[in-house]
This record gives C-alpha cells, structure tokens and sequence, in this order.
C-alpha cells in the first residue's frame, strides 16, 4: 500500500519549485478542461503525491444499465492524479507529459461507486518522472486498479 | 468473419461512448474509429492538446469495437490491464483509430490499436489491452 518513506526524499528537494499550495493544485483540476468535463475533484496533494477523486455520474457510465463508471474514465484519473503528484513534488514548471502509463483494472468498480486515485512519484531524474498510482471506490484496502507510468519533465528553471 | 453488427447502436449503448461523441467508418483496410474534437477533451490549454486520458479511453473503445465488428457480439468484453504509449502530443483535433485483434483466445483476447490525426503514418498513441471475452464469445 502506500509508501511510509518520506516523499521529499525521493523526488530531491532541489529546490525546483516551491509547490505553491493548495488553491493552485485544486486549480490543477479544476481548469483543465477534460479534468472538469468528468467532475473529477481535488482531494490533497504533498511534495510527489496527488489524489483526485472522480464522482460517479451517470454519464460516465460505460454500460447501459450497469451504472458502473466506464474503465476509460479511470485512465483520465489515474492520469491527472500522476500529473498532480509531480507537479506538487517539482513545481508547476516541471511541465509533465505522459511517457507511458500501464493500469491493471483488479475488479469493477461497484455500481455508482465513486472512484479516488492517490499516486506517488517513487524516483524522479532531471528528465523522467515515475510513479505509481493506486485506484479504489470504498476502501483503499480493496483496490479497483493499479497503475505504473513514466512521464518526461520539462525542469526548465533547472540547469 | 460473422455477420456485421451496428457500431452506432453499440456505441449509443454506452453511455461514456455517447459523451466521447465516438464515431465510427469503414475504409479499404476495416474499421476506423473516430473521435471528434470537443473542448471538453482538451488536458492542456496551452499547447493546446487533448488529454492523454481521452485518447486513452478512445483507444480502449476501439480496441472495444474492433472486438465487437470481428467476432459479431455486442456482449461486452472487460479490460484487465491496459498499457499505453504517448507517441506525440495529440493537438486538439478530430483523432482517428485502427485497432487489431492480435490473439482471440477463449477467454482473452489481445488487441492493439493505434491513434492518429492528419497522417495514419505518424500516430500520437499506441494501446495494448488485454481484454477478458464475454461468455457469448468464450462459450463459442
């Protein structure tokens, strides 16, 4: 389950970025136009960790008639919560783009189940940042999915 | 090759397919899946670009519909792991989808499908899915 090592250590506190708090990484979310278009919903973020929760809605159903969110909204999630997590390690000028991202759907999420993602960069270079991601409905105990993903950063203010 | 089912109705039975707005087309080489550009899918307003996560969900539909087009059930097949490369940024235009059944097991199948925009030849995504077959095809 989640890593009890302090994540600062981890992704260098290099002093790329101070993360600017948590109006800013609410922002993250909220003004990003797919992000917003599926409602997903800040939750917290810490230097290398983010965690976004996405609410059941009918729309984003994958099945008519099982009310239970479409796999394809999860992959937004999972995705977004990676994208947060770095930003909150290496400032918003970390600039992080998907290299790749690989996710293990364990089970279905439980019909009109909303669905929480927590991801963590576990190493991060002056280029790439990897991370895994972890994605339950009730209980962080009793995963829906997990994932793995690289993404590249663009450290500008780094030398 | 069992008897074409309709896509569009398949399609229309999902309810995240009909928020994606999924299209889909016949061409010399089969079925190509198309996503059309919305402002909603966009994940960066800068560039701008789509958001890796709806290309990704695109690609899993694909990989979803070239299923259903080969083995002629709408019975729905589960995704049990996916990996997905980000080849290009996607720029926030209409975006297409050729997917490939690679393996048809009993109960699994592993289809690829690839996304691009103005060139086929220079895709922006490539997804690998490992689906678990419904028991209409498994049982067959």
């Amino acid at each position: 389950m989640s890593d009890p090592r302090n994540p600062e250590d981890e992704t260098g506190s290099d002093g790329v970025g101070d993360w600017p708090g948590d109006a800013i990484a609410a922002g993250m979310v909220h003004y990003t136009p797919y992000a917003r278009a599926l409602g997903m919903t800040y939750v917290s973020s810490s230097p290398g960790r983010g965690t976004i929760l996405l609410p059941w809605r009918a729309d984003l159903v994958g099945i008519d008639g099982t009310d239970i969110l479409a796999p394809g909204t999860l992959t937004a999630l999972i995705d977004h919560a990676c994208g947060l997590a770095i930003m909150a390690g290496l400032g918003l000028e970390a600039s992080p783009a998907t290299l790749d991202l690989r996710i293990d759907h364990m089970r279905p999420a439980a019909p009109r189940a909303s669905v929480t993602c927590a991801a963590h960069v576990y190493k991060a270079t002056r280029t790439i940042a990897f991370l895994r991601a972890e994605a339950w409905d009730v209980s962080a105990d009793d995963l829906v999915a997990t994932a793995q993903a690289a993404f590249s950063l663009n450290r500008r203010s780094a030398k | 090759m069992s008897t074409p089912i309709d896509l569009a109705a398949l399609i229309a039975t999902s309810p995240f397919g009909r928020f994606l707005r999924i299209e889909t087309k016949i061409d010399e080489h089969g079925l190509v899946t198309i996503l059309p550009v919305h402002d909603h899918l966009v994940g960066n307003v800068m560039l701008p670009a789509l958001h890796g996560g709806s290309v990704a969900a695109f690609l899993e539909i694909a990989c979803l519909l070239q299923l259903a087009h080969e083995t002629g059930t709408i019975a729905p097949a589960r995704a049990i792991d996916i990996s997905v490369e980000y080849l290009r940024p996607a720029r926030r235009e209409t975006t297409f989808a050729r997917a490939r059944v690679r393996r048809l097991g009993r109960r699994i199948a592993t289809v690829h499908a690839e996304a691009w925009q103005r060139e086929e030849s220079t895709p922006v995504c490539f997804l690998r899915s490992q689906l678990r077959l419904p028991e209409a095809i498994a049982g067959s």
